[in-house]
């Protein structure tokens, strides 16, 4: 009953890390655009975010943060996705449109 | 005719998927499960030009990886089932992303038709698509079409029945063209799996799985000869990939799906520079608002809770009634027999007690049809993910939670929102410890017994209590037996859309049916061994003759009525000779009216202290005769288990009979303590009973939290095999609740009575 979840434990690839330092997804605040320099974590989370149509250099507005400050609402090509604020910490963005 | 054609329809969640394949199979529709798993199979049927085909709806992926059991699910369908024509819906607003499932869909290489839905969004957002060379890049013919109004759907038809006539021009199988370095791995692949015995019938994408590490594509090439050189070739492949791009081979070839997308919808969309209206984000500045988010959200569960128990509690009454009375109706039809028994005490009575769920059910599932329809759904997810996220939950798993307060087996069966299997297990296990609706009347009796005056504290602790386990118990799930499943949320927000009620009435009938198939059978079992323990033996060997008993508490009570009566004649002679005036005769006198008035109530006193007399003995012959039945023996049988915990044999009865529902307990302890079955939380017979019956306000506590935590009941116990798909983890829910209840228990008893604490 256990063990097809243990399996899945196993598979996890090695973590990617940022070779970037500086301004992160999670940084923004609700309103500014950013663009995706480069994406970390698990490969199931990058895999995950491609999937769901995020790719490095892609254009991102947050949208806003939820009432309990977490996750944060991203708009991306034209339409709505929710990260958890430390997924968003694991991407790398340059600020294109600050908010005043 | 000829045999029934296979079609596929596959797509995103939110695609509007479920829409075309109601559009195209109307209501002639069959759901049930996926073999082995519990995600919805559904499937329809349509004929076009006398030839009927089989429409499977899959279930709604970004991706054919084996990320979700959906995934997994959608994939072996095409690979294995081999469907004659793949439907695969994209959201015409949302092409590129929409593409990238279809890019997978293409390498599999089944006969496909893409529809591509809400042309009338896309059009609003200003995007202009060239379906004709869309077709021809994708190798698929596009048929544009708007789902909620059906335009398209007969093109649709005609496209599928063309393909499958080999008639459509558009149809001609292309590969998706990786950069010259991946294509050479592949092409390396690809030999090692032609020149072995019995290649894979897609030789190319099972290369590409490979490339892509996908542990679940060997299941395919099992009966592949030469595993050893693929396992070297395809280890050697993906070393040169991950050198030249410098990140895994999976990313990299995703990536390159996407730049093949990019190409193909840049030729083909023109998008209007003008900023579209996105009227989504306009309510959303509402209704996840950062001040307004919580309350508005907080209406909205309590609106759903209020409708669904509320509104729900008067069908419940008249089903309720009507059980009783087909019950007591049949009882005066037919001999007292066992088989009379069996049908309407076991089986009616029994499938009666899971029928008064029914309405609860129906308004829950099409309450949470609306919240899924129009979207808000998502929005829920959102608002509460940062408090479920604690308990390694995914945000919609609030929704079931509260709903467990109402009742905990709608609750479970909502838990089907959640997309993951273990979120779906996980928010399954904890939600028997949200205390529902039934387990209410045992803390007002046995809170009203011992405290009673702090009544309202007691039970609205044990609701508290309720909600700390879940949450502890959430915690060490998701670190233990559930560990290592949770996945990133990456939520998508989808567009905010009116609901058809069309829509909204077949999916709380699809949902609600279910319930009543499969949780009939296990109810109707259920119900019949609880019966059976009750009913035998037949003979019992009571200590006390009863009859004797009752006949001469019959004879006392005639004796005082004559003996009342003679009294009263003596005083009407003794009041005649004293009575003088010859006016009025004696019987009109008023001392004659006070003699007779004196007279009714002493009888009418004496007769209720008799009947009084009258009901203890049938009461005590009641509980003598259920300890003497099966159910009693039991009740003795485990009183060593309970022993430490401070209760009785009478506590272990009510926690078995409880087991069927937990109101029982309050009836049970009716029988028991000879007051009659009928007793309510609030008789004072009862109350005055269990605190005479050696119960200290300690052990009551222990006994409140252990009816609190033990499993609820068996219409729950036979929700969470529904629902999990597994004994398994029904075994695990039931022993784990039975070992913390016993625990606690044991806990609050021992140290307590070290203390002397509330004795």
């Amino acid at each position: 009953m256990f063990s097809r979840f243990k399996n899945r434990m196993n598979t996890t690839a090695p973590r990617h890390r940022l070779t970037q330092g500086g301004l992160r997804l999670s940084d923004l605040r609700s309103g500014e655009k950013a663009r995706i320099l480069e994406i970390g974590g698990s490969e199931q989370f990058r895999i995950r975010l491609m999937e769901m149509g995020l790719l490095v250099n892609d254009i991102v507005e947050v949208d806003k943060y939820a009432p309990l400050m977490d996750p944060m609402e991203l708009i991306v090509k034209g339409y709505h996705l929710s990260l958890r604020r430390m997924d968003a910490e694991k991407i790398a963005v340059e600020l294109i449109e600050r908010n005043e | 005719m000829s045999r029934a054609l296979t079609v596929a329809v596959a797509g995103n969640p939110n695609c509007g998927k479920t829409t075309i394949f109601n559009a195209l199979t109307g209501t002639r529709q069959h759901v049930g499960n996926w073999p082995g798993v519990t995600v919805e199979r559904k499937e329809g049927r349509f004929v076009h030009n006398e030839q009927t085909y089989k429409v499977i709806d899959l279930p709604g992926t970004y991706s054919l990886s084996t990320y979700s059991v959906e995934e997994l699910v959608a994939r072996d369908f095409i690979v294995q089932s081999e469907p004659d024509i793949i439907v695969n819906v994209v959201d015409a607003s949302n092409l590129e992303r929409n593409l990238f499932l279809t890019t997978q869909l293409i390498e599999i290489g089944r006969p496909m038709v893409i529809a591509l839905n809400m042309m009338d969004m896309a059009r609003e957002k200003g995007l202009e698509i060239d379906t004709e060379t869309l077709g021809v890049l994708l190798g698929a013919p596009v048929v544009p079409i708007v789902g909620r109004t059906g335009e398209g759907i007969d093109v649709l038809k005609e496209k599928i029945h063309r393909i499958q006539a080999h008639t459509s021009q558009k149809a001609r199988h292309i590969d998706i063209q990786y950069h010259r370095d991946i294509e050479t791995q592949i092409e390396a692949i690809s030999r090692v799996l032609e020149q072995g015995e019995v290649p894979p019938i897609n030789v190319r994408w099972v290369a590409v799985k490979l490339l892509e590490k996908d542990e679940r594509i060997w299941e395919y090439l099992e009966a592949f000869s030469d595993k050893e050189k693929l396992r070297q070739t395809t280890a050697e492949a993906i070393h040169q990939i991950e050198k030249i791009y410098q990140d895994t081979s999976r990313a990299a070839i995703s990536h390159a799906r996407y730049g093949f997308l990019r190409g193909a919808t840049q030729e083909c969309v023109r998008s209007s520079t003008t900023e579209p209206v996105d009227y989504s984000r306009k309510i959303d500045k509402v209704l996840t608002n950062r001040l307004f988010g919580l309350p508005i959200f907080a209406l909205f569960m309590w609106l759903m809770f209020v409708l669904t128990f509320d509104l729900g509690a008067y069908p419940m009454d008249w089903i309720d009634a009507g059980i009783s009375w087909l019950v007591n109706s049949l009882h005066g039809l037919f001999p007292d027999t066992m088989l009379t028994s069996l049908v309407v005490d076991g089986m009616i009575g029994g499938v009666g007690a899971i029928a008064v769920f029914l309405p609860n059910i129906f308004i829950l599932f099409f309450v949470i049809a609306i919240l899924e329809d129009s979207g808000y759904m998502a929005r829920m997810a959102f608002i509460m993910d940062r408090v479920m996220h604690t308990m390694g939950l995914h945000g919609k798993a609030f929704i079931p939670l509260v709903m467990g307060f109402g009742c905990n087996v709608p609750a479970i069966m909502g838990t089907r929102i959640l997309e993951s299997r273990r979120d779906r297990i996980l928010t399954t296990l904890i939600n028997p410890f949200m205390s529902c609706s039934a387990r209410l009347p045992v803390y007002i009796l046995v809170a009203g017994a011992f405290f009673p005056e702090n009544a309202g504290t007691v039970i609205f602790s044990m609701y508290v209590l309720g909600v700390v386990v879940a949450i502890i118990s959430g915690k060490l799930f998701s670190k233990t037996v559930l560990h290592g499943m949770s996945k990133p949320f990456v939520l998508e927000l989808p567009p905010y859309q009116k609901p058809k009620i069309s829509s909204l009435l077949l999916h709380t009938w699809e949902r609600g049916q279910v319930f009543i198939r499969k949780m009939g059978s296990v109810i109707l079992v259920g119900s019949i061994i609880v019966w059976a323990l009750g009913y035998f033996p037949r003979e019992v060997q009571l200590s006390q003759d009863y009859v004797a008993q009752s006949a001469q508490v019959r004879q006392e009570w005639k004796s005082q009525e004559s003996v009342i009566e003679q009294a009263f004649h003596a005083s009407v002679e003794k009041g005649k000779q004293q009575y003088v005036s010859a006016m009025v005769p004696f019987e009109s006198s008023g001392h004659y009216k006070e003699l007779v008035a004196q007279r009714d109530s002493l009888q009418s006193q004496t007769g209720t202290v008799y009947q009084e007399k009258l009901q203890k003995v049938d009461y005590t012959r009641q509980a003598e005769t259920m300890s003497q039945k099966w159910i009693g023996k039991m009740g003795k049988l485990i009183e060593p288990l309970v022993a430490p915990l401070g209760f009785t044999w009478r506590e272990g009865v009510a926690l078995v009979t409880g087991f069927v529902a937990k109101e029982i307990v309050v009836s049970t302890y009716g029988v028991l303590f000879g007051v009659g079955a009928d007793a309510n939380e609030e008789n004072a017979g009862i109350l005055t009973s269990l605190r005479n019956s050696g119960m200290t306000p300690l052990i009551g506590l222990g006994f409140l939290v252990f009816v609190l935590l033990y499993t609820p009941c068996l219409a729950t116990m036979a929700a969470i095999r529904r629902e999990t798909g597994s004994w398994g983890w029904t075994t695990f829910s039931v022993v784990y609740s039975l070992l913390l209840a016993w625990i606690l228990a044991f806990g609050i008893y021992q140290i307590g009575s070290a203390f002397q604490w509330l004795s």
